[in-house]
């Protein structure tokens, strides 16, 4: 048989399945409960019959003849003794029992009532919600539920109790599928719609199964253990229990059996076919198998994160893919990733021959697969021929393939250097965690890139793992290249700023490069340009008879041509330099004639320069601009070297003296406040207990110890101090984290709070009952780098475990609120005359976000930056401040 | 001319219009009075939402056939003829017999001189400076709608820099030419987009509870659970507060802020004494507390007539000096402790829902500004001395029952934008707007989530994917639902291009021949 090919779905319709639809589409009766005889084939009419088609490769099925990947499985049958109800409709059956009459079988409303309510349904159809028309259905249900008299045919009707899970009682009278499903034939089609069924897809009685319908093989294949031993599926387990009981209950009811027992064996039916739908029914014992373990049924099978739904049908396995660790290269452009030979040898991108790439392709084939041991070469693993048959090429075939090559074939091609690929970490938050990047392919096992790409991944190389997709089409390739580059994505969409930018050891770098503009020895100078692509080299200047770069000139070398640029960099005015220029950086005309590169210049999401660059040469230039940057501050700082370590933290006896002071102060501070507090000397400030003011007033005291701390540090350490460096330059760490380690660490809160709780009236049994002292409430004196004493340790750690906590609670829930939220607005669109609409073309907005702007095209929100576009327009004519 | 004026609830309003001509049963002693041919009915007893035209104003004799305020206790009947809603601000109207055009209680007769003057609210184009409209007017005719705010910038930057002529021109040509590059593409994915950008954020942001900008016995949910807070739409925050801003008159002076304050915190029963229960001679003792009255600013005089009015079984009260005893005059077992219940939570004194109240002087603007836990806006919107323009809570469904569906859409705006920037985190307005009008588009405020939007999306598919997958599934079987796959969930799961971007297009190629 021939496999169609649809070629596109338009909608698609709910309904469920009649007696004779599922008799109609059944391709065997099932009747025996087992499946394989004791030769290992399957039993004719058994649950592994082969007209339910085939799971093993080589057979053929009995039904449509197809092989395993061809046979889209038939459907059986089972026929059920006696009837039984659907666990996923019992809602709805005693909604109907309930509303309707159980003599006549009509809604039990007045006609002109029903009348009423079929000119609403009637009146509202043309914007009639699911929602609307449900709540129609229940206003129906709960006036004719509790009508007694029925107004046709004046019957009196009683009160129908739902028994859970699968009991109905009539005045404690047992109420059987049989007859439930003898008053649902009665109720006429034109009732229908007000109880909440389409008669043309759906009939109440349907609800209560007779005829069951046994699914495909292929959903429930038979695993075959190494071992040889075969293990039914779940479902399968269930069926077998089905007919096993049904064949009994047929057999006792033919003999006239017991009521007793037949209500028994009936029950238990309904029991397994209850479990056969939803294992996890409220009321039932869940089914289990023979190891305890509970059965995986249809409504497990598709319900949660793991099923069917969310983990098949919305996210899918692919080909064409790879995973492994990530590491960096800085010599790799921001546009690119490095791919190790091995994974480079697997990929492939089908390429159709054409006369275009004829020659290129028989080349490719004639390298054949190539060897890990050899020089990366791509080649072809495979190659299909127009008649849809696959040749495997090897070294042994290679030049014979390549020379019978046709044009329409398919070939495989591996991955050459310049293939564009999906480069994507995970969890994937926003549109920048998948980037399109162009292959580099590389030796070694590690995928590569520029740090500067570190930031819209959130990738660091402590062990992460990256993913990568090889396209397959010409269109896939297009668009990735066009919206999907590294390029393309420098600005956020989320605050119209960019993302991209120097990092860590850039920033390091290029601050040492052009704080107070060093003198670089000609040949170190030479060293460091020769990381970029340069054309020629800064004047040098002459000291004491030898040859010097300056380094801003060496910095200037990597600026486009015309940048005019002067904004306050970190430094600003708390600069370290004397005259206080270093923090005001100025470019003028592509030269960086003043200040100290740092964060504000380059760093990510606020380089100044960065983003002026961007904004005015272009997505282009701005990668040059970041490529280069980061490969003059490998120069640097590999020439330069740059380490930080535990004597960065050593301050001279007279700081440490006034370090110990300063905690010493606030210690005897926090004494002083608290017998001020006992003695009742503390007024209350408005809205707090006095409890509150105190100790308000001594986490004031003792963060003051830690601020004064911090001055002591950062008076006493200066610009030669590595620590200082880093964290002046912004490139990491700050000046509170060094006054930590060199002074003291501070006050340990919980919850924002002081230490406070665990023995009675104490923290620790080190202390006094009753302490409110600093110490007894976890301030911590020491310093990172003298150590901690015990008591001191433990505080320390309660806090951190509070941050650990905090870490893992916040993940789970802003991941649940994130997915909530795409859920809920991914269908928006804007729509071609500018407004947003949904899937139903309701209109959520008239204009996007009232102006129409896109915000990754925007300049951090705004549509138009007007003090920029005057700069540009008439330079300095109009004074616009820089 | 005289105008009778009454206070009413939306829905009374609303039901009138649906009805008139037809008569109106008030729960208001109005004597009957012909010369009044005209009515006005306020809902937050300061603006009028609608104007009636009244043909007889007599008392209510069991009418039928009439729409009635409150199902008893009516005393009037008015015949109204013709009643529409007014959109503009009513003003030159004087009081009569002490009512008040600015606080309306219950009823007032309001006379005025001549034909109501009626107060168009300027629209919004009359408030924009001539600079502005010129510039505005400029780009019309190349047929661009420039956003207000960028046409003021220019015109900012006219003023400031002095650029005149032709280099004016050039640059509002520029200024639009940028406007027009940063236009969204079609069938961008916005929705997307908006969602990641403010849960790609939600994992920097912390847990924790902050105090209060320098209040801080009041604790202010902020970060990630505020955020979650916000997009479910729950009932209740859950620590709502209000910032109530005053009068100009009230604003400079700190005793009536003071007063103000003490006087909306709702103090029960419980807060300024101790009651004990006498079962034997079924009685209850309240003994008040004279220390905590004081703190609360309450006076023995004020209390008692209250707990007089209080009738909820028949009492015996005896006063002593700081001793309020109620005896039960059929003695019951049962009555007595619901009486105790009753007495315990009975309000004294304040607005219900606001526990606390502090007031702080704002060294910005110079006012004194109050604080509140607890919140409740229809109270506060009514009091003397409060400047309703400003004030706020930050209870959504508060503010979308009280002030309608836009003003909650304004707050969800703004108590986004001010959560995640508490937080430090910068995202555009473009994204929370597009949360705040999914959310309420639909007119009433719509929770982010499975009991929300995404259960009443129209794919079943789309539903199933999300929650409670099997339920959707059997009851789309029901009703024969139709997916007719325009979303994005639900082409992904049949295999198919999404909707969006650049699978909302087809490309076809027509061979040149």
């Amino acid at each position: 048989m021939k496999v169609e090919i649809s070629k596109g779905i338009e909608e698609l319709k709910f309904a469920l399945l009649s007696p004779d639809e599922i008799r109609r589409m059944s391709a065997v009766k099932v009747i025996t409960p087992d499946t394989y005889d004791d030769d290992g084939y399957p039993i004719e009419k058994g649950l592994m019959d082969p007209s339910m088609g085939v799971i093993e490769p080589g057979l053929k099925c009995k039904t449509c003849g197809g092989k395993v990947d061809q046979c889209p499985g038939h459907f059986g049958h089972i026929e059920l003794a006696m009837p039984v109800v659907h666990i996923g409709f019992i809602k709805e059956i005693y909604s109907i029992l309930s509303s309707t009459c159980s003599n006549c079988g009509r809604i039990k409303l007045a006609d002109d009532k029903l009348k009423g309510y079929f000119q609403k349904i009637k009146d509202t159809a043309d914007r009639l919600s699911d929602i609307e028309y449900d709540d129609i259905v229940s206003e129906v249900e709960s006036e004719a539920s509790d009508v007694v008299i029925c107004p046709h045919c004046h019957f009196e009707n009683q009160k129908v109790a739902l028994d859970k899970p699968t009991t109905f009682r009539e005045e404690g009278k047992k109420l059987t599928p049989k007859e439930i499903r003898e008053r649902f034939e009665k109720i006429p089609n034109e009732d229908l719609p007000l109880i909440g069924l389409d008669p043309k897809v759906a009939r109440p009685e349907w609800m209560v199964l007779t005829v069951f319908p046994v699914p495909p093989v292929n959903v429930r294949p038979t695993i075959t253990l190494e071992t040889g031993e075969r293990s039914e599926d779940d479902l399968t387990h269930k069926l077998v229990d089905v007919i096993r009981i049904n064949q009994r209950l047929r057999e006792n009811r033919d003999q006239g059996s017991p009521q007793l027992i037949i209500e028994d064996l009936w029950d238990l039916l309904q029991y397994h076919i209850t479990t056969y739908f939803d294992n996890q029914t409220p009321g039932t014992p869940p089914a289990r198998h023979r190891s305890g373990r509970s059965l995986k049924t249809l409504v497990q099978r598709l319900k949660g994160k793991e099923g069917r739904f969310r983990s098949n049908l919305s996210g899918k396995r692919v080909n064409f893919s790879a995973r492994t660790v990530i590491s960096p290269e800085p010599f790799l452009s921001i546009n690119q990733v490095g791919v190790p030979e091995k994974a480079a040898r697997e990929l492939t991108v089908t390429e159709t021959v054409t006369e275009h790439n004829f020659e290129k392709l028989k080349e490719l084939i004639k390298n054949g697969p190539g060897k890990e041991e050899d020089v990366y070469k791509p080649g072809v693993n495979y190659v299909y021929r127009t008649d849809g048959s696959r040749i495997k090429i090897s070294d042994k075939n290679a030049a014979e393939v390549a020379e019978k090559m046709e044009m329409g074939w398919q070939v495989e091609r591996q991955m050459e250097n310049g293939d564009i690929v999906l480069f994507n970490r995970q969890p994937s938050l926003h549109r920048m965690s998948m980037m399109a990047h162009e292959v580099r392919v590389l030796p070694y096992r590690t995928f590569r890139f520029n740090l500067a790409v570190c930031a819209p991944y959130n990738a660091d190389f402590d062990g992460d793992e990256m993913n990568l997709h090889v396209l397959q089409s010409q269109e896939a390739r297009a668009e990735a290249e066009i919206l999907m580059k590294v390029q393309e994505n420098f600005l956020s969409p989320r605050f119209g700023g960019p993302i991209m930018g120097a990092i860590h050891d850039h920033i390091t770098a290029l601050f040492m490069l052009t704080y107070k503009n060093p003198l670089i020895p000609l040949d170190a100078g030479l060293h460091i340009m020769s990381y970029i692509d340069v054309d020629k080299t800064p004047e040098t200047v002459e000291v004491d008879g030898k040859k010097y770069f300056r380094g801003r000139d060496i910095f200037s070398m990597i600026l486009p041509e015309g940048v005019n640029l002067e904004f306050k960099g970190k430094l600003g005015d708390k600069s370290l330099d004397p005259n206080g220029t270093e923090g005001t950086i100025k470019i003028e005309n592509g030269k960086l004639i003043n200040g100290a590169i740092d964060e504000n210049a380059i760093g990510q999401s606020k380089g100044v320069l960065l983003d002026y660059v961007l904004r005015k040469y272009g997505n282009a230039e701005g990668a040059k601009f970041l490529d280069n940057l980061t490969r003059l501050a490998a120069g640097v700082i590999s020439f330069t070297g740059f380490s930080t370590g535990i004597d960065d933290e050593d301050v001279p006896g007279e700081a440490k003296a006034q370090l110990r002071e300063v905690g010493n102060e606030a210690v005897q501070k926090v004494e002083k406040l608290i017998e001020n507090y006992k003695n009742g000397l503390i007024g209350m400030e408005p809205g707090k207990t006095l409890e509150d003011t105190l100790e308000s007033m001594v986490m004031k005291a003792l963060s003051q110890a830690r601020e004064k701390s911090s001055e002591i540090a950062s008076h006493y350490l200066g610009m030669d101090n590595s620590t200082v460096i880093m964290a002046r330059s912004g490139a990491r760490a700050n000046m509170m984290n060094l006054a930590q380690m060199a002074g003291i660490i501070g006050q340990q809160s919980i919850r924002g709070q002081r230490q406070h709780r665990g023995y009675t009236n104490r923290t620790l049994p080190h202390f006094q009952k009753g302490d409110i002292g600093a110490y007894a409430r976890g301030f911590v004196s020491s310093s990172y780098k003298e150590g901690l004493n015990p008591t001191e340790y433990f505080f320390h750690a309660t806090g951190g475990r509070e941050g650990l906590v905090d870490i893992a609670v916040r993940t789970s829930r802003s991941g649940y609120m994130q997915r909530r939220l795409i859920n809920a607005l991914e269908d928006l669109k804007v729509s071609d005359e500018g407004k947003v609409l949904d899937t139903e073309d309701s209109i959520i907005q008239l204009e996007y976000g009232e102006d129409g702007t896109d915000p990754s095209r925007s300049f951090e929100g705004e549509s138009v930056d007007v003090d920029y576009l005057i700069k540009e327009m008439f330079g300095k004519k109009y004074g616009g401040k820089q | 001319m005289t105008v009778l004026a009454w206070k009413d609830t939306l829905k009374k309003v609303k039901e009138l219009i649906d009805k008139a001509p037809v008569g109106y049963c008030l729960d208001y002693d109005i004597p009957p009075d012909k010369a009044v041919k005209e009515a006005l009915i306020t809902i937050t007893g300061k603006m009028f939402v609608a104007k009636a035209k009244i043909s007889k104003i007599a008392p209510y004799q069991n009418e039928k056939n009439v729409i009635k305020k409150k199902k008893d206790k009516l005393k009037t009947l008015v015949m109204i003829e013709k009643i529409e809603e007014i959109q503009d601000d009513i003003v030159n109207y004087e009081e009569v017999n002490g009512g008040s055009v600015d606080k309306i209680l219950s009823y007032v007769i309001l006379s005025r001189k001549e034909e109501a003057k009626i107060i168009q609210r300027e629209p919004m184009e009359e408030k924009l400076s001539n600079d502005v409209k010129a510039i505005l007017h400029q780009v019309e005719k190349d047929g661009v709608d420039l956003p207000v705010k960028i046409a003021e910038q220019l015109a900012e930057a006219k003023k400031q820099y002095k650029i005149e002529g032709k280099d004016f021109d050039k640059l509002v040509k520029a200024a639009v030419e940028k406007y027009k590059e940063t236009e969204v593409d079609p069938f961008e994915a916005v929705g997307i987009v908006g969602a990641q950008s403010i849960g790609e954020p939600g994992t920097q942001m912390t847990m924790r509870t902050f105090h209060f900008a320098g209040v801080a016995e009041m604790d202010v949910t902020l970060g990630l659970p505020r955020l979650i807070e916000i997009v479910d739409a729950r009932k209740t925050p859950s620590t709502p507060s209000m910032t109530i801003y005053l009068s100009e008159k009230a604003r400079g002076d700190e005793d009536k802020a003071v007063g103000l304050a003490r006087s909306i915190e709702s103090t029960t029963l419980l807060d300024i004494a101790d009651i004990e229960v006498n079962t034997t001679e079924s009685y209850v003792k309240i003994l008040l507390d004279k220390q905590k009255m004081q703190e609360r600013g309450l006076k023995r005089e004020e209390i008692l007539p209250r707990i007089k009015k209080i009738r909820m079984q028949k009492t015996t009260i005896t006063e002593e000096e700081n001793e309020i005893r109620l005896t039960l005059d059929e003695p019951s077992f049962k009555r007595i402790y619901q009486l105790y219940e009753n007495l315990k939570t009975f309000q004294v004194k304040g607005l219900g829902g606001i526990k606390r109240a502090i007031v702080k002087f704002d060294q910005k603007a110079k006012e004194w500004v109050i604080y509140t836990q607890g919140s409740n806006l229809a109270g506060v919107l009514e009091l003397k001395d409060v400047d309703f323009s400003r004030t706020r809570t930050n209870d959504i469904i508060e503010i979308s029952q009280v002030l309608g569906v836009e003003a909650a859409r304004e707050a969800i705006i703004e108590e986004s934008t001010s959560t995640l920037h508490n937080a430090g985190l910068n995202t555009d307005i473009r994204h929370l707007m597009l949360v705040a009008d999914m959310m309420t588009f639909s007119g009433v405020v719509e929770a982010i989530g499975r009991h929300g939007i995404s259960g009443k999306k129209a794919s079943v598919l789309a539903r199933a994917a999300f929650e409670i997958t099997s339920k959707h599934l059997l009851n789309a079987g029901l009703i024969g639902e139709v997916d007719r796959l325009n979303g994005v969930a639900e082409n992904i799961i049949v295999g198919q291009p999404i909707t969006l971007g650049t699978g909302a297009v087809k490309l076809a190629y027509r061979r040149e021949d």
